[in-house]
């Protein structure tokens, strides 16, 4: 059996987790990332991707919002790339209580954000397509961030560092020795076998499913999941963040996210068991639609592309089971207070705009426990592809002869690293994607170097099948390039074009009425009519 | 303007009913909103390829069992001496425009797919399957799957892998090549960004065939049958396929690919060239938006463009297609057909609409709705009352699946020459 | 931020089927085809309008991506859009003068001799190409000495005879190219027992849409159909125009691309054949004499796009005698002002190729069209004479 050593076992490959990778990478620690599925699949990867200014909790949670406002400006540099500074506006309906506009106003100025007051009129020119009957409009340095994108150049940054990241592998158990931890016993989904990692400390940074995680070494941690969905809009319909102003509820935020916009968020308890089967219904699918055309009446014209719901991890502090004491807040545990188990930290709670300042909380109590005595440094060195400020304009000139619509949508997914993609090759600017303009060169860089062993990861890396098609052409183009350019043989890429087909279908089914509904029969004409990729399975047997 | 016939819907069912018409006589017009679903489609013509996902091979005595289990179905009304003589309707209208469909005696053949799966099928042009390839198929000893650089659309590695599991090919040598051919490069767009029209349009030069001929002759040495996407050219078809096959010594034969599908758009030309030969009207790019009538009798319809003109005729032909061309439009929780508003055959609720996987063994539900109608294809209008003088034609129809079932041109081949043979007899009754 | 009010390309599901008949991606690399110039990177450039790509000014704006879309997609809407909208615009001279036409019309008249001959010789030609990027294979149309609305000044006092009247849109290329066509029109009309009213219209727009200079032809627009209106004798009266690219404009490119609102005019528009074959069916029908000719039929990119290509076909098969081959749809290539512009010029040429191949293979008489520019196209490229349906109606008419 294959084994590891390290000094640090992170689980969990969402935001946080790769963020611990990272921080302890830095501080020259010795770590190792093993996650089930792919880097920012879980709730990181489900959630609006709003960069918060913090005002949607300044009314209600002042000490979030200091967070989220002091976060957001250290975003804004270390990760440019991941993030558009779009500005966000809170604005009042007529059905709203008009009071919350000041309250909002003046709880805002207390935690240090800059909020301003805006004429109607300011607000409509700023954001054209907004509801013209609004009553009164705030100005916040919202933005939107790509949890994908910022999840990825954390690993990216750590493996170049020296960083070892495992993905599509799960964690059977904790192995502890007497008190103290000594590794994690493993499984590879893709090798299909099993291993073993072995280090003093553990990190759980597996969010909601951290409740599983401590389990297998016998703790008790009770989470308690609420589910969010969301709604994708097949195009921006906004370019600035509208926000409900009202106490923030169901379908009051609309996110302008890359090339499409997305409603959100219900807010639904769920029972644990049911965290890996999570179904977007079709009540919440109307409220989202219904209350989202209030904020912008074109809403009800576009083509809804797909729905989607995430869970947030809630977690019971002090351990006891009634869920009384659920915090919101950030939850580092060290389990040698908790419950005397020694090298066992849990990581918990926050929402995706902290999770470098969670990292660094968890990174420094790992620091402590190994006698590492540096300093935390992720809020100065910026991530790989946010190396440099470079617009698009300097871009464009600089690959003259590539489209201008495939440099700088590459450079919007990749920043700087623009120059590992991009070459004056002919073949390598050929679009794959034409939705979302990824070309061959940028499917060979993910394969080669940023952890892709599926499809569905690829989609996560260059946005590859995320535009309107769902990725009706691209998707067998993508296929086939797997196996140019990866160890994959030629029935792993059409059994990975199968599964990829059965992911896009998920979100689909929801919302399958209108354009969605012809583009779904067209597609499925494609791949059953034309392919017969469904026959694939049954000529096997 | 006035005519005898308005066929709503530009298909490969609106054409067949449109020919049809034409030739006994009618003053015809074809409205036609956009182009058909032939461009994407795999240019061969199923008539019944599948029942209970299991192959069909002899459809004609098949069709009894599948109208038996659904009363309902088109074929059911179409009537299997109908259906034969249709299809070979079909075929000779094709032969006129040189576009000549190979069948098996009345059994399927099999098709290559890009994916390299094997689907039955019961016409195929000549340069995707015919005698030659029938007669040698079992014992093909090498197989070689052709690509060329820079068409993103095709895998030959992919359906090598899986062509190569099939028990036919089970003693059979199956590689992927691919080939580069820049001197024709700078004849089209990005070189890395075909599609199958580009390439297909090089090879309506004779010179290029010739070196195109020349580069697969050195790829595909000693093969028994040469593969190659379906690149053939868009109108001297025949033409380029022999001349590849006599200066390569070798059997080469077309697959479709990703759209666009120059072999359904082959099909899609000689229909439209023959109907208007014929002396029909084609309009094209237009769409009815509505439809005037008195006593359940239809006297006009109206278009986009010309929403003020009637256009006027004794009968009409509804062969819109399904969701897909606009035949049928779906809402958040309703669906209805947007000319006549007739009465359709779904379920109101939404998520009875799709299974629960893409790729799920009993297809999808939303496939099989479509418009309900008597035994002469003529459909009930909301007040369930049959409209006298409008016939349906095509994926309209409910009560069919035409990806589950193998048999959607079939069935639009079908119900159009029904549909057009009512019309005709009742015509001339009135001359 | 962009206002979003054309949202057709969010019902483009990828077929990719306008791309088989887009005519300029079919003979040039320079251009990526409707599918990406149009609703693929439209979603692009309402996220950042930096991202266009230029390549799209290739368009011709011919349209025949639209018919081809099952899905409504105005695709070369958004393309024409696009180039004015995310763009800077770069004030060309050349430009400005070919999108003038009645600026142009109106010196020409005056000087047509002059102009004329000056136009037609080769040191001219070899300047306009060298100063104005205007290509040498080029040749303009000649201006006539006499303007259509100068000769319609006698011809108006016997209009009031007619009981009825009908609006015509005659257009810059019959006032000062070819008011020929404008008298045969005038005699069509008048043999149906129509009486002619002309009103102060101004060019429709479309060459200065084709230049970008989008103000201007919303002004003409506006224009236009406040005097369209006015002129109206009645509410169903109609307004008719022999010129598909004019017919078009007003129909058309007033609503979906200057965002006019042409309702008051939009049902009283009516292309020329359309209104003629109408009173036909109803048994207007004067007096024809056989025309004993074979004639090659080419149908405009622009009058496909109306829907009215039947209507001209129809009412050419009604003329007795007459042999009428219809030829395949291809697009002419020269796109009003887009073939007259040396960076297009060869891609023009290419796309019209197939259009001259098939003229010569169909050895007619003479070729018959409804549009100006496709005359000149042919004119130029084959040796046939061009004819538009309703002269040869107006021959026929004793």
């Amino acid at each position: 059996m294959r084994t590891i050593e390290t000094e640090v076992i992170v689980i969990g490959g969402g935001a946080t987790g790769c963020g611990v990778l990272r921080d302890c990478t830095l501080r020259g620690i010795k770590a190792v990332l093993i996650e089930k599925n792919d880097i920012a699949s879980g709730t990181t990867g489900r959630n609006h991707g709003l960069l918060h200014s913090g005002a949607r909790y300044a009314v209600k949670d002042l000490e979030s919002a200091t967070e989220c406002i002091n976060e957001n400006r250290i975003l804004k540099k270390i990760a440019w790339h991941c993030i558009e500074p779009t500005g966000g506006l809170f604005v009042t309906l007529p059905e709203d209580d008009p009071t919350y506009h000041n309250r909002l106003l003046e709880s805002c100025k207390f935690a240090g954000i800059d909020a301003k007051e805006i004429s109607v009129k300011k607000a409509l020119a700023t954001e054209p397509n907004l509801n013209p009957n609004i009553l009164s409009a705030i100005w916040v340095p919202d933005g939107t961030i790509d949890p994908f994108r910022l999840a990825s150049a954390n690993i990216l940054d750590s493996v170049e560092r020296g960083a070892t990241v495992l993905t599509h592998t799960e964690v059977e158990r904790i192995m502890l020795k007497q008190n103290q931890v000594a590794g994690v016993q493993c499984y590879d989904k893709v090798a299909k076998e099993y291993f073993e990692v072995y280090a003093p400390i553990i990190v759980n940074a597996s969010g909601v499913w951290g409740q599983h995680i401590c389990q297998t070494a016998g703790i008790e941690l009770k989470m308690f999941p609420s589910k969010g969905s969301m709604v994708i809009i097949d195009y921006r319909i906004n370019n600035v963040v509208v926000n409900r102003c009202r106490v923030p509820s169901d379908g009051d935020i609309i996110v302008p996210g890359d090339t499409v916009s997305l409603i959100g968020t219900t807010s639904r308890k769920i029972s644990y068991d049911k965290i890996d089967e999570l179904v977007v219904d079709d009540d919440e699918i109307e409220v989202l639609l219904a209350d989202g055309e209030k904020l912008i009446p074109n809403v009800s014209k576009a083509r809804v592309l797909r729905a989607y719901c995430g869970v947030r991890p809630l977690v019971a502090v002090s351990g006891e089971m009634d869920g009384r004491e659920i915090s919101r807040g950030v939850v580092l545990i060290d389990h040698k207070e908790r419950d005397n188990v020694q090298g066992l930290i849990t990581i918990a709670g926050g929402k995706l705009m902290t999770y470098r300042l969670m990292a660094e909380m968890t990174t420094d109590l790992v620091a402590k426990k190994l006698g590492n005595t540096s300093r935390c440094l992720t809020h100065k060195i910026p991530l790989p592809g946010s190396e440099k400020r470079v617009g698009y304009t300097k871009k464009i000139k600089y690959f003259s002869g590539i489209p201008n619509s495939v440099v700088g949508s590459t450079h919007y997914r990749h920043g700087e690293r623009v120059h590992n993609i991009l070459s004056l090759q002919k073949r390598n600017y050929g679009l794959i994607c034409e939705c979302e303009m990824v070309t061959l060169g940028e499917v060979e860089y993910a394969i080669k170097n940023l952890k892709v062993k599926d499809l569905v990861d690829l989609r996560r890396r260059t946005r590859i099948g995320m535009g309107p098609c769902q990725g009706e052409l691209c998707a067998y183009r993508a296929a086939g390039l797997f196996t140019e350019f990866g160890e994959f043989t030629p029935d792993t890429s059409t059994k990975l074009l199968k599964d990829f087909l059965e992911e896009r279908f998920k979100g689909m089914k929801p919302v399958l009425w209108g354009d969605g509904l012809r583009e779904f029969e067209f597609t499925y004409w494609i791949y059953q009519g034309l392919f017969g990729l469904g026959l694939v399975e049954e000529e096997e047997k | 303007m006035k005519f005898d016939c308005i066929i709503i819907g530009g298909g490969i069912s609106g054409l067949t009913a449109g020919i049809r018409c034409v030739k006994e006589g009618l003053h015809t017009a074809i409205i036609s909103s956009g182009m058909s679903a032939l461009h994407f489609s795999s240019g061969s013509i199923d008539v019944l390829g599948y029942i209970n996902n299991k192959v069909v091979y002899k459809p004609f005595e098949a069709l009894d069992t599948l109208t038996g289990t659904i009363a309902q179905h088109p074929y059911a009304k179409c009537g299997k001496a109908l259906i034969v003589e249709a299809l070979q309707f079909f075929k000779q209208e094709c032969e006129t425009q040189n576009v000549y469909l190979f069948d098996n005696e009345n059994l399927n053949h099999f098709h290559v797919t890009a994916l390299g799966t094997l689907k039955p099928t019961y016409f195929s042009q000549r340069s995707v399957f015919n005698e030659d390839v029938y007669n040698r198929f079992k014992s093909m000893k090498k197989i070689v799957i052709v690509n060329f650089e820079g068409y993103r659309d095709f895998h030959p590695q992919l359906a090598a892998a899986q062509l190569s599991k099939h028990a036919l090919f089970a003693n059979c040598e199956i590689i992927a090549k691919s080939i580069d051919m820049p001197q024709l490069q700078d004849l089209t767009r990005h070189p890395h960004e075909y599609r199958s029209i580009d390439i297909a349009r090089i090879f309506e030069n004779e010179e290029n065939v010739y070196r195109i001929a020349d580069a697969i002759r050195l790829a595909a040495e000693g093969a028994d049958f040469v593969v190659i996407p379906a690149f053939m050219g868009i109108h001297n078809f025949n033409q380029i396929h022999n001349i590849l096959q006599s200066r390569t010594r070798l059997l080469i034969y077309e697959i479709p690919t990703l759209p666009p599908s120059i072999l359904g758009l082959r099909i899609d030309n000689a229909l439209k060239s023959r109907f208007a030969q014929l002396g029909g009207v084609y309009i094209a790019g237009d769409k009815v938006v509505r439809a005037e009538s008195s006593n359940d009798v239809v006297q006009a319809v109206y278009t986009a463009n010309h929403p003020e003109n009637p256009l006027e005729a004794k009968f009409y032909i509804l062969s819109t297609g399904s969701f897909f061309s606009g035949g049928m439009i779906s809402e958040f929780n309703n669906m209805y057909e947007p000319v006549f508003k007739l009465k359709l055959h779904y379920e109101p609720e939404r998520n009875k609409w799709y299974s629960p996987q893409f790729f799920y063994s009993n297809s999808h539900p939303f496939l099989e709705y479509g418009v309900v109608t008597d035994e002469n294809l003529r459909p009930y209008d909301s007040k369930n009352n049959i409209i006298q003088n409008v016939y349906c034609s095509g994926a309209i129809l409910a009560h069919y699946n035409p990806i589950r079932e193998g048999c959607g041109s079939g069935v639009a081949i079908s119900t159009a020459y029904k549909a057009a043979n009512q019309i005709i007899s009742l015509y001339k009754l009135m001359r | 931020m962009i206002k979003l009010e054309n949202i057709s390309f969010d019902h483009c599901i990828k077929c990719t089927v306008c791309t088989i008949y887009c005519p300029v991606a079919r003979v040039t690399h320079l251009y990526p085809g409707p599918k990406q110039s149009g609703p693929d990177t439209e979603r692009l450039r309402i996220k950042n309008p930096q991202l266009l790509d230029i390549s799209l000014k290739y368009c011709s704006n011919c349209k025949r991506c639209e018919i081809a879309c099952p899905s409504d997609v105005k695709i070369a809407d958004i393309i024409q859009t696009a180039k004015w909208r995310y763009s800077k615009k770069e004030f060309r001279i050349r430009d400005f003068l070919l999108s003038r036409t009645d600026l142009m019309g109106t010196f020409g008249t005056i000087f047509s001799p002059i102009v004329n001959f000056f136009t037609h010789l080769g040191i001219v030609k070899y300047f306009l190409d060298l100063v104005f990027q205007i290509p040498k294979g080029r040749t303009f149309p000649n201006y006539a000495s006499m303007t259509f609305r100068k000769w319609f000044k006698e011809a108006r006092k016997y209009q009031n005879k007619y009981l009825e009247k009908v609006v015509y849109f005659h257009g810059c290329y019959v006032n000062y190219n070819y008011p020929q066509l404008g008298k045969d029109v005038v005699k069509v009309l008048n043999a149906l027992g129509k009486g002619v009213i002309i009103t102060k219209e101004k060019c429709c727009g479309v060459p200065l849409i084709a230049n970008g200079y989008i103000k201007k032809a919303q002004s003409h627009g506006r224009h236009n159909i406040r005097v369209l209106s006015r002129a109206l004798p009645h509410e169903q009266a109609r307004i008719v125009s022999a010129s598909s690219s004019c017919s078009l404009a007003l129909k058309h490119e007033y609503p979906n691309l200057l965002e006019l609102d042409n309702t008051p005019i939009a049902n009283n528009i009516a292309y020329i054949t359309q209104y003629v074959l109408e009173e036909f069916e109803k048994g207007n029908i004067p007096n024809l004499k056989p025309l004993k000719y074979t004639v090659a039929y080419h149908s405009p990119c622009h009058l496909e796009r109306m829907g009215n290509v039947a209507f001209t076909i129809e009412l050419l098969r009604k003329i007795p005698g007459l042999t009428v081959k219809i030829l395949h749809s291809e697009c002419c290539g020269i796109s009003g002002t887009y073939g007259f512009k040396n960076e297009y010029y060869a891609i023009s040429q290419a796309v019209g190729s197939e259009l001259f191949k098939i003229i010569e293979e169909a050895s007619p008489d003479f070729v018959v069209t409804d549009c100006e520019t496709c005359k000149w196209q042919i004119e130029m490229n084959t040796k046939y004479t061009v004819v538009h349906p309703i002269s040869l109606l107006a021959e026929a008419i004793e």
